[in-house]
């Protein structure tokens, strides 16, 4: 399945593509704590996708952001597709968690969580294009046959 | 979905607020007003009930951090009771709130107040 939003400018729409993937994953069958991740993952990508529109701030006006979302044995995984400028999202710094919180930055910490919270993922960029794939892995025993 | 936000009346230094749907890129300003005269107000602690909370993000993430940050400035302390599966779970990834400053029922929660309460008073007897 392929649901795709116009980045950057459309937060609202955000939310649109997360109810469209909720249904989605609640018709297969997909537990609350899967549903929670993919929300969590498309909305901290999206977000960061219309704040920066690409690598280092910089405004490269709108472009598309795709997401396919396809479910293999105990595995989901979202592919998103956008042609803004190269970014890599796994390569940014991991925070520091040790760090005493009046230390501690307030934010950096979106791109992390997808990280943590994924089986697998894996960007590259191919043509104008980034690609990121993320996995998740779907427990045994919520899914129903 | 949206976020409610019930704030109740200081009592002893401490505020609480329930916080109920989601706290995400969408809501967290609607937190941060609310929230911002209270961290003005040099509170010993901020108690924030997310029993009916279902999900946050990092922007969630961020506005627990200011509040954090302006009760530290004082060495006040945002406590959270009750969190869900994902919130829980968001928490421990990014370490949050530290594990002590979480709790499982506002009760637990009342007496850490009580006993930091008192903690004060004895120090404020010792100086």
């Amino acid at each position: 399945m392929l649901i795709r939003l116009i980045v950057p400018g459309e937060h609202a729409r955000v939310e649109d593509l997360n109810t469209s993937l909720e249904a989605v994953l609640k018709r297969h069958g997909i537990d609350a704590g899967v549903r929670g991740d993919v929300r969590l993952i498309v909305e901290e990508l999206a977000s960061n996708a219309i704040a920066y529109g690409g690598a280092d701030g910089k405004d490269i006006g709108q472009h598309e952001l795709s997401v396919n979302i396809a479910i293999a044995g105990d595995l989901l995984t979202l592919e998103f597709r956008d042609e803004g400028a190269p970014f890599d999202p796994l390569s940014t710094e991991p925070p520091d968690l040790e760090a005493d919180i009046m230390d501690r930055p307030i934010g950096g910490l979106g791109l992390y969580l997808i990280r943590q919270i994924a089986e697998e993922t894996h960007y590259r960029r191919v043509d104008d294009a980034n690609l990121l794939r993320v996995s998740l892995r779907i427990p045994a025993t919520e899914t129903s046959p | 979905m949206s976020l409610d936000i019930q704030i109740f009346p200081a009592s002893k230094g401490s505020q609480r607020v329930i916080l109920a749907g989601r706290l995400d890129t969408h809501t967290y300003e609607d937190l941060d007003e609310k929230l911002a005269p209270l961290l003005t107000r040099h509170l010993q602690s901020l108690v924030l009930d997310l029993a009916a909370l279902e999900y946050i993000s990092s922007a969630g993430i961020r506005s627990i951090f200011k509040a954090r940050k302006a009760l530290g400035g004082h060495g006040g302390k945002v406590l959270v009771v009750n969190p869900q599966a994902q919130i829980q779970k968001v928490f421990d990834v990014v370490k949050a709130v530290p594990l002590n400053e979480i709790f499982s029922s506002t009760a637990e929660a009342d007496a850490y107040l009580d006993a930091m309460q008192r903690k004060v008073l004895q120090g404020d007897e010792e100086d």
